[in-house]
């Protein structure tokens, strides 16, 4: 008891927390108002960690678990690259790597009325977003954005899909663009959409040009910035005699 | 249904349209030339006999045990071999536990047929009494993660595992020359297994028609090919087995392009688990080196078994010999002096050694200070009594067994029934 009250609440940010953790506690805190991300939750006046991941903080009072999975838990408004495993009448099944498979209704696209129902074959990639997420109930996603403007997503053509971890596609979404992709886009010319369920497509005009950018993603995982950018450099200097 | 739906891999038209065009310009997606094969990583486990091999994603473990049978009776001196595969859900979504999938026999059957039908395990240098006991030898194989290409992976684990394998020495003794004794591990160096040759698999996966063959498949490029073929071949360039599936037709020009192919990469295979053998032979001798034996402990319950036995078997026959009843009336005193001063220092201890726990139950300092005197007292003692005993004793057992030699089956009865001596039965491990 009494380590728990001595921990500092600065002493939890950037470090890997585990469940049970007591990460942050109210009682000593000077501003109360704090905002709990994923992964934390709130017991009386000791707020504990619930997975294992590093604790992150954004100013003034934001907090949650930074964790990195192999399998996705939809949230509301998350972009993720689904598989049409299914086409019934009202619905796609989509298969996002979730725990149920998502439902996309054939009227969510932009425009979408009975008559101009998209034809998705088994296997097609959609970039959704995620729309609802009850308890109990398959989650909602769909083809357009909040004020119903296609916005990107829908169908991806061509191009390759690739699956990675939850944490390397969040760091790749990360701003300042994540390192491997900058120093990836300093020198060809790529398409990419990162999916918040680990997956990645990419496309570009030569075959080679995919494979060296998605690998160079799928190697960068557990490097560090710099090293990134350092592995990024050797590669293309390998390719280019 | 639908949670099974959930849980699938499932491949992408993006993806299987990007593999094919890819290869057409020669490529594969993991960066690889057509007959690059993924980087090999063995490791062996503490024990004799494991090893864990990853190729690329892939990752299998294999397993290798060993007990004495009963040979079949069409090759009474031949020890068999045996494959049991393991496919855990973990390693694939679509590996069911339970009962072995098509695959999981599948996967079984390739690498059987490589390793029995080439001879590549010597089978007759594991018979120990021709028609009566063999030696069989266990591969088991677990698939720990699926990322392509397990037969490959599967099968170097196999044979990485039967190098690394050693077996008890055993001896054949007895009056009639069919008593089997297995001597344990630091009583005498275990035994390797003869292996002539090593017959390494290599996969093979076609696509476009077969008009492009790559080696080494992932796991991707196993979900898009339209046929696969594994060949096993040795650094000798012998053809051990051929496996097609698939219903795709191959050219017989193509078949014999991927032969020359494997048996060129067949010697750089070998030499990779070679050296990893070496590797590991070389730390288990330095490992050896610092070893103690526990000599001692044997050496002072040795002939306190013997006695027992003498006893035993004399107390079942008839007492017809006055001079063996003098000697084993002296043996019996004897034994049961030791036997007592054990039974009291077992007495002190509460509960079975194995699972002793000082912490669970308090214990007082003082009853431990005694029964470790009386051990200390026990062990200065017997080397004394073993000298005192020796000399009389060894011709006596002599005796009593001559005495017995004329009553041969039933001795061999009470040999069965007799708790002391190592049976059979504690050489086959329990399943």
């Amino acid at each position: 008891m009494d380590a728990k009250v001595s921990v500092s609440p600065t002493s939890f940010i950037d470090q890997i927390v585990v469940p049970g953790d007591v990460v942050l506690d109210l009682s000593n805190m000077t501003n109360q108002t704090i905002k709990l991300g994923s992964g934390l939750r709130q017991d009386n006046e000791a707020i504990t960690a619930m997975r294992a991941g590093k604790l992150s903080y954004s100013k003034p009072n934001k907090y949650w678990v930074e964790s990195s999975h192999k399998r996705y838990v939809p949230r509301p408004e998350d972009h993720v690259l689904g598989i049409v495993v299914d086409s019934k009448a009202d619905n796609f099944w989509i298969d996002i790597k979730g725990p149920q498979i998502a439902l996309l209704p054939v009227l969510a696209f932009e425009g979408g009325t009975r008559r101009n129902i998209p034809k998705f074959e088994v296997g097609t990639l959609v970039y959704v977003r995620v729309v609802k997420t009850n308890i109990g109930m398959n989650p909602d996603v769909s083809c357009t954005d909040a004020s119903g403007k296609a916005a990107e997503f829908g169908r991806l053509k061509d191009g390759f899909m690739f699956e990675t971890s939850t944490g390397l596609s969040r760091m790749l979404l990360s701003s300042p663009t994540c390192p491997v992709l900058e120093a990836l886009g300093k020198k060809l010319s790529f398409e990419i959409a990162i999916g918040l369920n680990g997956r990645v497509w990419v496309n570009a005009a030569a075959p080679r040009t995919v494979i060296i950018v998605s690998n160079a993603i799928m190697n960068s995982e557990s490097l560090s910035g710099t090293q990134q950018r350092i592995m990024v450099e050797k590669l293309l200097a390998k390719i280019s005699d | 249904m639908e949670g099974r739906l959930a849980n699938m891999w499932r491949l992408t038209v993006n993806e299987s349209k990007f593999v094919e065009t890819a290869l057409q310009s020669e490529l594969r997606i993991d960066g690889r030339g057509l007959y690059d094969y993924r980087k090999l990583t063995i490791k062996f486990g503490k024990e004799y006999g494991s090893s864990e091999v990853q190729l690329g994603q892939t990752h299998v473990m294999g397993f290798v045990t060993a007990q004495l049978v009963q040979p079949y009776k069409d090759r009474p001196n031949e020890g068999s071999l045996s494959i049991f595969t393991e496919f855990s859900p973990m390693a694939d979504p679509s590996f069911e536990p339970g009962r072995p999938g098509e695959s999981a026999v599948e996967l079984g059957r390739i690498i059987d047929r490589g390793l029995r039908e080439s001879r590549a395990v010597d089978t007759e240098s594991l018979c120990v009494l021709a028609g009566k006991m063999v030696w069989s030898v266990r591969i088991d194989l677990h698939i720990l993660d699926n990322g392509g290409n397990l037969v490959d992976a599967a099968n170097i684990a196999a044979l990485a595992a039967l190098m690394t394998f050693r077996r008890p020495d055993c001896t054949v003794g007895g009056e009639n020359g069919q008593e089997v004794t297995i001597h344990s591990l630091e009583e005498r160096e275990p035994l390797p297994l003869i292996i002539h040759h090593l017959p390494i698999a290599f996969t093979f996966g076609f696509f476009n028609k077969g008009n492009i063959v790559v080696i080494d498949p992932t796991y991707v490029e196993e979900a898009v090919m339209c046929g696969r073929m594994t060949v096993t071949v040795n650094a000798n360039g012998d053809i051990c087995a051929i496996q097609k599936p698939g219903e795709e037709g191959v050219n017989h020009s193509v078949i014999l392009h991927c032969l020359r192919l494997a048996s060129s990469r067949a010697a750089a295979t070998t030499k990779i688990i070679r050296e990893e053998v070496e590797a590991y032979n070389r730390e288990k001798s330095l490992q050896k080196v610092k070893r103690h034996p526990t000599l001692a402990k044997s050496e002072v319950s040795g002939p306190v078994v013997t006695v027992k036995e003498g006893h035993k078997k004399f107390s079942d026959q008839d007492k017809d010999t006055e001079m063996s009843v003098e000697h084993v009336e002296r043996l019996k005193l004897s034994s049961d002096e030791l036997r007592s001063s054990k039974e009291q220092e077992a007495a002190k201890f509460k509960g079975s050694p194995s699972n002793w726990d000082p912490y669970t139950e308090a214990m007082d300092v003082d009853s431990l200070k005694v029964s470790l005197a009386s051990r200390g007292d026990s062990v200065t003692k017997s080397p004394s009594k073993k000298k005192k005993m020796n000399s009389s004793e060894d011709d006596t057992v002599e005796e009593v067994m001559e005495d017995l030699g004329d009553k041969d089956t039933t001795v061999e009865v009470i040999t069965k029934h007799n708790d002391g001596e190592k049976t059979l039965k504690d050489a086959v491990k329990p399943k």
